[in-house]
């Protein structure tokens, strides 16, 4: 007894230890090839952070749809990028995809790049995590790194007020709602009238023993169960119910003449490139410790271009790590999710030469947000490495490699 | 069927004038207090079996002002709701000739889902309730037991009455529906207000593609798709009727009726 209560109570902790970790972010459900071989995010920002509830809060970044989409996943086709908010507590505004504005779904490609810009006004006050996210039609929705913002309240109710093309300004938060509540409800009462005729004078259950004994299109006026009186009342219900609808149709033809079908706006944005594709990478392997939190990525590079080139940063998922400073770690997304890249040897890689390349993370977010594949079908990782010339042209340039564990973990479940 | 007493043989008289008599007599132990029983616990069970139905087969459709388009939400709402309300109409007529079943499963309906959009949706998730109102079906249910109640005959019913719903269901939405149709300019496109509530209040999960709405094809008729869907989501509802029918007929009361045979 004690043995099974012993065992029960460690199968509870266990479970409530990988609990723990999953709960601490949402996004951390997702499997690590969901978010390492599918889409990398760079440039992200979201600015300010710090808002009274109407004030406009911008997202802008970068989303890439690598090249190595994984083939278990439906190809990419169709896409549409949203903020990733808990709930409305935000309503957008404006989005604008590589300068384009978009209110709906793209067209998108394997290998595509996708500048964007989403301009939202505060709605609820609260402390809310802010992500980009692109949500891929037959995949869902893959998360960009998050950004707190603090809503504060305005002593003023939140209001969304846009100008319909007839001039008038309308309020979206309350628009229309009052009409539906007392239209709807004008139609439920003549179904309260219509069911308390029934069910109040008359008796139900007990009228069971007299329909038993007769056929079913028999409602037997003589008997008393449908009487021609009920016919009149329910004729009179139904004649309301009808004029009703006539005079609301009526009223609304009046009201809204101009009445338009839901719009579809799909495009394919306009391509930007990921550079010159001078520069060839090839994967050599790599390693994680789960220890110290340390991923190890090891490749060739060779420089086919004119000019020296520098490696300033390696993205992978919604992580961006940082040959550099301070300043330029501030400049490379939210804080959380960004970290220091190590590049041994580091220096520029002159045009024509070759070089081994041994790239060295170590940071907490590889478990927090699952980003390493430590137990799963696919030992798989991708990112991208930013390569930067003299003149800060750029090339973005992917990697696929292997990942190998430095040790694996024992496990009690399966 | 006909039931003048005047040409009835005399032994049927003698039998329809006993069951006048059943029929207003007290029972000692079956009384009214059975009735509310029945008709207020009814109204949960109704209410889940609606709604599930209705989730099941329309999903969004009937959730955000946006989905409310005029190629599917005929359709597919209209063969959603009235399985129940069919199902219903079978079991409450056949039990007590009341020509309520479409008209008690719509109004448990109607109060399920206006308390849940309420509480759920706009209260517990900030939704703008103007955004996620739920439709009525009250009025069209309404018809639906009349119709049963002048013609006495099921397939009659499922027949016209197929077709009144999708019309009811739809015209009644409708109205309440025409000022979120009004054009206005956002983000540099022309869109209906209903367009920018579904691109204003975030739904992460839920993105815009998901929408089956009206895209335009060669098959939209001229452009007047709207009519089009409405005689399809007509045949629909007569379909759906017989759904619920078959629902009514052989899942609902067939059990009930073996296990009180068991007794
Ligand atoms: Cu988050």
């Amino acid at each position: 007894m004690r043995m099974r209560l012993a065992m029960v109570l460690s199968i509870a902790i266990l479970i409530s230890s990988y609990a723990t970790r999953a709960l601490a972010h949402g996004e951390a459900a997702d499997e690590p090839f969901l978010k390492d071989l599918t889409v990398a995010y760079y440039d992200v920002h979201v600015t300010p952070t710090q808002v009274k509830v109407g004030d406009p809060v911008t997202i802008t970044g970068s989303v890439k749809i690598l090249e190595t989409w994984p083939y278990t996943l439906d190809p990419p086709q169709t896409a549409y990028i949203t903020p990733v908010v808990p709930g409305p507590c935000f309503a957008l505004t404006e989005r604008l995809i590589n300068g384009e504005s978009s209110p709906g779904s793209i067209f998108v490609d394997k290998g595509g790049i996708y500048q964007f810009k989403m301009v939202m006004l505060a709605r609820n006050p609260g402390h809310w995590h802010v992500h980009p996210g692109i949500a891929i039609q037959g995949t869902g929705t893959l998360l960009g790194p998050g950004e707190w913002v603090t809503v504060d309240p305005s002593g003023q109710p939140f209001k969304l007020d846009v100008t319909l093309l007839n001039g008038k300004t309308v309020d979206l938060e309350h628009f229309g709602g009052a009409f539906v509540w007392w239209w709807s409800l004008a139609g439920f009462i003549i179904g309260l009238i219509w069911m308390l005729y029934w069910t109040v004078p008359k008796r139900t259950v007990t009228r069971l023993a007299v329909t038993m004994q007769l056929p079913v299109n028999d409602d037997a006026p003589d008997i008393g169960l449908i009487t021609p009186r009920d016919h009149m009342w329910m004729d009179l219900l139904a004649g309301i119910t009808v004029l009703m609808l006539i005079v609301g149709w009526v009223y609304m033809a009046a009201k809204y003449p101009v009445r338009l079908p839901q719009q579809t706006v799909r495009f394919a944005p306009d391509p930007i490139s990921p550079g010159d594709g001078l520069i060839a990478v090839h994967p050599k392997g790599s390693t994680f410790d789960e220890k110290t939190d340390t991923l190890v990525i090891n490749f060739q590079v060779k420089n086919n271009g004119a000019s020296p080139v520098s490696l300033k940063q390696y993205i992978m998922a919604m992580t961006t790590f940082v040959d550099g400073d301070k300043q330029e770690m501030a400049a490379a997304g939210p804080s959380e999710y960004v970290g220091q890249l190590a590049v041994d040897p580091d220096g520029p890689i002159a045009p024509g030469a070759s070089r081994d390349i041994t790239l060295k993370m170590t940071n907490e977010v590889f478990l927090q947000e699952r980003l390493i594949p430590l137990h799963d079908p696919q030992q798989l990782i991708a990112g991208l490495l930013r390569f930067q010339d003299a003149q800060g042209k750029e090339n973005l340039v992917t990697l696929k490699s292997v990942l190998v564990p430095t040790e694996f973990q024992p496990q009690y479940l399966p | 069927m006909a039931s003048t007493p005047a040409t009835m043989a005399p032994a049927e008289r003698q039998r329809r004038l006993e069951l006048r008599e059943l029929l207003n007599a007290k029972y000692q132990f079956i009384d009214r207090t059975w009735d509310a029983v029945f008709w207020i616990t009814a109204i949960f069970i109704v209410a889940g079996a609606a709604d599930i139905t209705k989730l099941l087969f329309a999903g969004d459709w009937d959730f955000w002002t946006d989905w409310k388009d005029p190629q599917w939400w005929p359709v597919v709402t209209a063969f959603a709701t009235i399985i129940i309300p069919s199902a219903l109409q079978w079991i409450q007529w056949v039990a007590w000739r009341f020509p309520t079943g479409a008209t008690y499963t719509c109004t448990c309906l109607f109060l399920a889902t206006w308390i849940g959009r309420y509480f759920q949706w706009h209260i517990a998730e900030t939704y703008p309730m103007n955004f996620v109102w739920p439709i009525s079906t009250v009025p069209a249910a309404i018809i639906l037991d009349w119709l049963l109640m002048r013609t006495r005959s099921f397939v009659v019913t499922s027949l016209f009455g197929g077709a009144i719903w999708a019309i009811m269901v739809w015209s009644f939405n409708y109205i309440p529906l025409a000022p979120f149709l009004q054009p206005v300019p956002f983000m540099h496109h022309i869109m209906t207000v209903s367009d920018v509530q579904g691109i204003a209040y975030i739904r992460s999960q839920t993105p815009e593609y998901l929408r089956h709405i009206e895209r335009g094809a060669l098959r939209s008729f001229l452009g007047e798709t709207q009519y089009v869907s409405l005689l399809f989501g007509g045949t629909m509802a007569m379909i759906g009727y017989w759904v619920g029918q078959a629902i009514g007929r052989f899942l609902a009361v067939w059990p009930i009726g073996r296990y009180i045979k068991t007794l």
